[in-house]
């Protein structure tokens, strides 16, 4: 696994929709909060 | 937030669909598009052989730091209720320094380290 813990999670800058709007969000965004990052398969599947 | 290899085209559809009919209307968190795949391979989530994302949860803390890691196979869902106790657990051991136990859930008490032995006196069975 390329992710550990205890360990830097690795940077990431995406494009994608937030509220409604399309938007650039990045993992630095979120420096100083808390933060759950789930991935999921598909679009239109359950998560 | 939201990660899969959709386009955020296919994101913005699926966040006007409605609920009944398999949409996520009203969501209210990011949903972003990891089309080029390499957000999915560098959390060692990504799926070669279909070249999806399976399900897989980190919870990272405010510096950056990740605390816990979930990975499930495509077929079975995650449970919101343990990310949210993970994240009232390790948000208790930042805060206070204690530490906690299986099955912590907030409201019980955790282990201060300096003084478990009150800890198991009172708690174990």
């Amino acid at each position: 696994m390329s992710v550990r813990v205890g360990e830097k999670a690795p940077e990431f800058t995406l494009d994608g929709v937030v509220k409604g709007d399309f938007k650039t969000v990045s993992l630095k965004d979120y420096r100083g909060k808390w933060l759950v990052l789930f991935f999921y398969p598909l679009d239109f599947t359950f998560v | 937030m939201a990660v899969s290899t959709d386009s955020k085209f296919s994101h913005k559809a699926w966040l006007q669909t409605p609920r009944k009919k398999g949409g996520i209307e009203g969501c209210q968190y990011p949903l972003l598009a990891d089309f080029t795949k390499k957000t999915s391979a560098d959390y060692g989530v990504l799926q070669e052989s279909s070249g999806v994302a399976v399900r897989g949860l980190f919870l990272i803390e405010p510096e950056g730091i990740v605390e816990a890691i979930q990975i499930n196979n495509l077929p079975i869902g995650r449970n919101v209720d343990e990310a949210v106790r993970l994240l009232d657990a390790f948000q208790e051991n930042k805060k206070h320094g204690v530490v906690c136990p299986i099955g912590w859930a907030k409201g019980k008490e955790a282990i201060n380290p300096a003084t478990a032995a009150a800890w198991f006196e009172k708690h174990a069975k």
